[in-house]
């Protein structure tokens, strides 16, 4: 293990290089890269998750973990682990102060396992938009968690708005069980679906994609009637029943039994007691990492729920950064841009562009959706689609 | 659609959407019986398995295990041993409220195979589970039991009508475990009773070494990617190794393995089906039917060395040291007669006649009490027609190989030369290692629980077919003939086998690879 305490990127990027080496031939196959994006106060459960995930696929595990982004000099603090607590592959546990923190892909672009997937994941509340997420464009696979979102319903919405191929949220995930069995229990159902219900909290995101998915397979509507309670229901999705009305006049019945186990009623065949334990969050995130390809179903799911439609139709093309400056439209001061000159300062922050307010001149369509007026457009110094402005100049600083 | 068994217009399951991947393939309501229960290997394997499937939750809602065995047994004192079974050997956690759903509908059927008032018991429980379970009258007879039994079982199974599709209202399979048979002849016999009694395609012969995930992955390996195919052929193949060592002796398998040797035990399946995905051509869909069929042609031109006493060799280990202790020889084994002559080593040398492979040899090799447990494939390629370096640059330089670790270590090793550092130029061997464990931990599954769940999926890519089986024979049968009333040749327990198979490489020029 190496710890960089006040580092700069290339440093991070030595460090791994050597680890690797005295590591042996620990890691020849490489298959992802995981980039992991918390707060400080989530680190022990996101870096738990991580680990989990790590140890089923192993992948480079970029932490990255944003600081007090009102702090005055930018700074970089590193630890590299090969084959250490964080299971047993690679990983880079970066925690990053000031404006950096607002420029991360500046340290993560140079860490990415060459020509491998990228997985990022947000632990904490998603990003509105994930083109304006720096993190968020590189990857291959965007995994948000619209339940630790302060609304998660409007959450949710933003992700519809937001979707493109390749987006998933830790929500639909926890349906899984629940839609394996509804699957299961529909194997020897011969009779056309008439209507659905899902009985659930209507803020729960997960009871919301559960309904949207029933609705796009079924065909009918399946509204979600609100049932109170705080605990979540088996499988830990607020669910207490999911009811489906044949139009033979039989019934398929999931009911909430228990924390962890559901009954499965079918008309004319006696119930039965299914297990459905709440999964760790390690265990959701290695099923978002066993398959890398987009995932239509949820893109269904996710617009009945939200309806918006079209999501599904939507382009596979990559994201485009569009910089947003959150410290701007805060209202806020900005701090210090222009004492970059620290000696901490970490080498790509030199090219720091954000300082002065420049007139928007490439507005596309996508400058429509920025959130402030005082937004400003950016381009990823990274592998940026046809059309992207070339890397800012150095020296632009006011 | 029309279903196929019943015979009733059938909507396709509207909430099964083949982009779904999350979705686990999950079998039709079923039963599964297994024959022998108490055995070792339904202990040590199957219950696990079916443990280990329902925690995964891959089984169906409406699943039953049925148990037979010779035991004065009830429901709870079979579920009592299973649990503790399933519970050892268990690769998922361990949780209770999992097994106890699962327990819920487990049943114990006690009998002989002989008793037919047992076998009608069995069949009445089936019947009455196909409403009080929602078994839709499917289900899967597993025989673990000796090979002597089959005829015996399989008489009870038709005489009941329990392994008829049409008169249970659902499907009815069966697996049969290895060895099928002892030569071609009973073989012939086993599988024409087994298709009797069964439809051929609810045969389902287990050979445990195609539900490895890594001989699955030789497919992938071969027909997914542009960079093997062009090369995987006669001419830039020289030879072909296949390995199976086992560090273990014969344990208290003696009665059986004196019996049956090295040749019969392994080689025969095992190492003859892995030449078989090595060697096949593409199959034109990724289909149980179009790859038996590709696997069967490469059978069928499987042609024998001449002459056979050059390169066909067997050997029998003697007492020697593993691991630092002292090994007993194999005449030396408990309940093995002390004149024996029964093989513990064998390998040959095959050639394959197709287009692809003419006069590339494949040397197989299998043995018990070898250094160290492996199982390999190795494609050993010919060398650059032309070294445009000094002779003294490339002395170290050996062949490149493509080599698969089926087990233990599976993946992918490529060796291709490479400059020493240094300012000279001298080229010298190295190797380029995949571990499939490492790039994909999902944790792969054990072969018999893919094995049990394509059984019930109806899934046959993964097992071999009578016609295989027979194919496979007809290699090993001649040998056999030809190896009867010689004296196998000898090697110490921890040796790679005995000095004449080193020889039979010398003679054409090569030697083996040591794994």
């Amino acid at each position: 293990m190496t710890t960089l305490w006040d580092t700069t990127g290339t440093a991070v990027v030595k460090a791994l290089a050597a680890e690797r080496r005295s590591g042996g031939a620990v890691m020849s196959g490489l298959a992802l890269t995981l980039v992991v994006v918390v707060d400080e106060r989530d680190v022990q459960e996101a870096e738990a998750a991580a680990t989990t995930a790590a140890s089923r696929h192993p992948c480079r595990l970029l932490i990255v973990i944003r600081r007090q982004v009102e702090a005055p000099i930018p700074r970089l603090d590193a630890e590299v682990l090969v084959g250490g607590r964080l299971g047993p592959g690679e990983a880079v546990v970066m925690r990053m102060y000031g404006r950096l923190s607002l420029h991360a892909e500046s340290v993560v672009l140079p860490l990415l396992a060459p020509d491998a997937p990228v997985v990022t994941w947000w632990y904490g509340s998603p990003p509105d938009r994930i083109a304006h997420d720096p993190l968020g464009v590189s990857a291959d696979r965007r995994v948000t968690d619209v339940r630790r979102a302060e609304d998660p319903g409007a959450a949710l919405r933003h992700r519809a708005d937001d979707y493109l191929p390749g987006d998933t949220d830790l929500a639909w995930t926890r349906t899984t069980p629940w839609r394996a069995e509804l699957a299961s229990a529909f194997d020897t159902v011969r009779a056309a679906a008439k209507t659905a219900t899902v009985v659930g909290r209507r803020d729960d995101p997960a009871a919301l994609l559960l309904a949207g998915w029933l609705s796009a397979r079924l065909g009918c509507e399946v509204p979600v009637e609100h049932a109170g309670g705080r605990a979540p229901g088996a499988g830990g999705i607020h669910v207490s029943s999911v009811r489906v009305e044949l139009v033979d006049g039989g019934v398929v019945e999931l009911t909430r039994k228990d924390a962890s186990s559901v009954v499965l009623s079918r008309t004319g065949q006696p119930d039965s007691d299914v297990a459905l334990p709440e999964r760790e969050l390690g265990d959701l995130l290695a099923e978002e990492l066993r398959r890398l390809d987009a995932d239509q179903p949820y893109a269904e799911a996710l617009g009945v729920a939200t309806g918006v439609s079209g999501l599904a139709d939507r382009p596979d093309e990559p994201r485009t950064l569009i910089w947003v400056d959150p410290m701007q439209f805060d209202g806020r001061p900005v701090a210090a841009e222009s004492s970059a000159a620290s000696p901490a300062a970490v080498a790509s922050s030199a090219a720091e562009t954000d300082g002065s307010p420049r007139s928007a001149a490439s507005t596309t369509e996508a400058a429509a959706t920025r959130p402030a007026p005082a937004a400003e457009r950016d381009a990823t110094p990274g592998p940026t689609p046809e059309g992207a402005p070339g890397p800012p100049a150095d020296g632009r600083d006011s | 659609m029309t279903d196929p068994i019943l015979g009733e217009e059938r909507r396709p399951n509207p909430l099964r959407d083949p982009r779904d991947r999350r979705l686990p393939r999950v079998p039709k309501p079923c039963a599964l019986v297994v024959f022998g229960i108490t055995g070792d290997l339904a202990r040590k394997k199957l219950l696990p398995a079916v443990y280990d499937l329902h925690s995964r939750g891959l089984l169906p809602t409406d699943f039953v295990l049925v148990g037979f065995a010779r035991r004065d047994w009830d429901d709870g004192d079979f579920e009592d041993m299973a649990r503790d079974a399933a519970r050892k050997g268990a690769r998922t956690p361990w949780r209770e409220e999992v097994w106890s759903r699962l327990a819920g509908n487990i049943r114990f059927v006690p009998g002989s195979f002989d008793d037919d008032n047992a076998f009608d018991t069995l069949a009445e429980t089936l019947d009455e589970m196909r409403d009080s379970h929602g078994i839709k009258g499917n289900a899967a007879f597993y025989l673990s039991i000796p090979p002597t039994a089959f005829p015996v079982v399989l008489k009870q199974l038709q005489r009941t009508g329990m392994a008829d599709n049409g008169k249970s209202g659902g499907w009815r399979r069966v697996v049969v475990e290895k060895p099928f048979g002892s030569d071609l002849e009973s073989s012939r016999e086993l599988n024409d009773l087994v298709d009797d009694v069964f439809t051929p395609q609810d045969v389902f012969r287990i050979d445990h070494y195609l539900g490895k995930e890594t001989v699955q992955n030789i497919l992938a390996l071969r027909f997914a990617n542009q960079l093997f195919e062009p090369v995987w052929n006669a001419n830039y193949v020289d030879s072909v190794q296949i390995t199976m060592a086992e560090d273990v002796g014969i344990g208290t398998r003696a009665g059986f393995y004196d019996q049956t040797g090295a040749a019969r035990d392994v080689l025969q399946n095992h190492v003859l089906q892995l030449l078989a995905l090595v060697g096949m051509e593409e199959p034109v869909e990724f289909t149980a039917d179009a790859i038996r069929t590709e696997k069967l042609k490469v059978l069928r031109a499987i042609t024998l060395p001449e002459p056979l006493g050059e390169y066909a060799i067997r050997g029998q280990y003697t007492q020697g040291w593993m691991a630092g202790e002292r090994v007993a020889g194999y005449r030396q084994e408990k309940d093995v007669p002390p004149e024996s002559d029964t093989e513990t080593y064998a390998t040959v040398r095959l050639g394959v006649e197709t287009r692809r492979w003419a006069g590339v040899p494949f040397y197989l090799r299998a043995g018990k009490r070898l250094p160290r447990r492996v199982t390999e494939i190795s494609i050993i390629f010919k060398k650059a027609p032309h070294l445009p370096f000094s002779k003294t640059d490339t002395e170290e330089l050996g062949s490149n190989q493509l080599v698969i670790r089926v087990q233990p270590d599976e993946g992918v090793t490529l060796k291709f030369g490479s400059k020493v550092p240094g300012s000279q130029m001298e080229v010298r061997d190295v190797a380029m290692d995949f571990l499939y464990g490492q790039a994909f931990t999902e944790s792969s599954p054990e072969a018999y629980e893919r094995l049990i769940l394509d059984v019930l999926l109806g899934d046959g890519t993964l097992f071999p077919q009578a016609a295989e089986v027979e194919a496979s024979w007809r290699v090993i049968d001649p040998l056999e003939d030809f190896w009867t009333g010689t004296q196998p040749a000898f090697y110490r327990a921890g040796e790679w086998g005995p000095k004449e198979a080193d020889e039979m490489l010398a003679r054409d020029g090569r030697t083996w690879r040591r794994p």
